[in-house]
């Protein structure tokens, strides 16, 4: 550091020091105050403008990394999940009860294509148990066979009932419903399960005999 | 660095940068966290940019600093490390050849800079070339490449080349806004390097920032120097 340079550098100093003890706002017990070109304005920040800044950044920043988080966690897969996962964390999320109804309606016509579209549009963020139970139970009744029962389907019923079972507040879906021969998530889980096993049972002829439940 | 900077501007550009860089776009939304190796880059990176003079990690903690602006900086300094990861993840081919070569790149070139301890501009322009031309060959060459949506001839060079490389080199096909996604991106991340609080010591000399608000131990050392001279 040449002479000149600390004798520049020092005239800084005692013109900060200056400002610094004239300027009460930004006095403090660590911080001397704004070092600035001498041509410039001093930059005066009210004491509690600036304490307002920081809390506020502080809430944000930390608000903007649980979300973050929270995205990085859940891994909604379309924009209508997040929202409805948000409006959920908040206790405000609510089913298209219309939409609903006509899935029921087409669920209990057997036809579960058109009932599981209503059911979909019905819960689009995924959040509600319920309607997620009516869908693994529409993969179950469309997928089951006297002879055998698909496996396809079977496999995305149990994909539903997990995810109807992990939204459930306890991990415990049921439904009251006099149409639906399994009326827990449980059971619907173990009998998909037990679709999907492959067993000496499998060959009994007496399955020939049992019902769709 | 003003209050504003520290606690709202770096904190919000460095968390959409860490939103933004995890993001992929297929047929579905999908936030993929870094890999490990991004994780060393991202030290690296961080302790690239503290020799450079870029970073003065004590300007956003330090005990001399109120608790509150503290709280601030720390939450910066945080932010920062989260973001260099997913920014190298970002710019990283997702797997093959292209993906071992970029890593090697990558780890060759922070040390290359670690050593050579280039000022802090010369070290931003650094980043810039560095990133820029991994976003070239990613989201330009890497995806011409793989693009499915090509001719016939296209489609003939693209089995050829798979042949010749045993499928090492084509990526899976990205979603057209993904390339737009990570270009601003980038630009976010480079504009938040670009804001961190510089340090005042470099190579033995004092530089007072215009506009800047001083520590207590940085102006005991000025008045040092003034006493030796």
């Amino acid at each position: 550091m040449t002479k000149a340079s600390v004798t520049r550098t020092f005239t800084a100093v005692a013109r900060i020091r200056a400002e610094a003890s004239a300027d009460t706002f930004t006095s403090g017990p660590q911080y001397i105050g704004s070092a600035t070109r001498p041509e410039a304005a001093p930059a005066k920040i009210p004491r509690m403008s600036e304490r307002t800044v920081r809390i506020g950044g502080l809430a944000g920043a930390i608000a903007y990394a649980a979300l973050i988080g929270w995205l990085y966690l859940q891994q909604p897969q379309t924009f209508a999940q997040v929202t409805g996962g948000l409006t959920s964390a908040v206790g405000a999320y609510r089913i298209d009860d219309r939409a609903f109804e006509e899935g029921l309606r087409f669920f209990r016509n057997d036809q579960f294509v058109e009932a599981r579209m209503a059911f979909e549009r019905a819960d689009p963020a995924v959040r509600d148990p319920v309607t997620q139970f009516y869908i693994a139970y529409s993969y179950y009744r469309q997928g089951w066979g006297r002879m055998y029962s698909d496996d396809e389907l079977y496999a995305l019923g149990l994909q539903a009932v997990d995810r109807a079972l992990a939204l459930a507040p306890g991990g415990r879906v049921v439904v009251e419903d006099e149409n639906l021969g399994m009326k827990s998530a449980e059971e619907l889980k173990a009998e998909l399960e037990a679709g999907l096993r492959r067993e000496m049972s499998d060959f009994n002829p007496a399955r020939l005999l049992r019902e769709r439940k | 660095m003003t209050a504003v900077r520290e606690a709202l501007v770096l904190p919000g550009l460095l968390l959409t940068v860490v939103l933004l860089g995890g993001m992929r776009l297929t047929d579905h939304l999908a936030f993929v966290p870094p890999p490990l190796f991004a994780l060393v880059l991202a030290v690296l990176l961080l302790g690239t940019l503290i020799r450079s003079g870029a970073l003065a990690p004590e300007r956003l903690v330090h005990a001399a600093r109120p608790p509150l602006a503290a709280a601030n900086g720390g939450l910066a300094l945080v932010a920062l490390f989260l973001a260099s990861a997913q920014v190298f993840h970002l710019v990283t081919p997702d797997s093959g050849l292209p993906r071992l070569a970029f890593d090697v790149f990558f780890l060759v070139l922070l040390l290359n800079t670690w050593a050579s301890a280039p000022d802090r501009t010369r070290l931003l322009r650094s980043l810039m070339v560095i990133f820029g031309s991994a976003f070239v060959f990613k989201f330009i060459l890497l995806a011409a490449i793989s693009d499915p949506s090509g001719g016939r001839l296209h489609r003939m060079m693209q089995v050829l080349l798979d042949g010749v490389t045993l499928g090492t080199l084509t990526q899976q096909p990205f979603h057209p806004a993904l390339g737009y996604l990570a270009f601003l991106t980038l630009a976010l991340f480079l504009a938040a390097v670009a804001l961190l609080p510089p340090s005042v010591r470099r190579r033995g000399r004092l530089e007072i920032p215009p506009g800047e608000l001083l520590a207590e131990p940085v102006m005991g050392e000025i008045a040092e120097g003034e006493r030796q001279h």
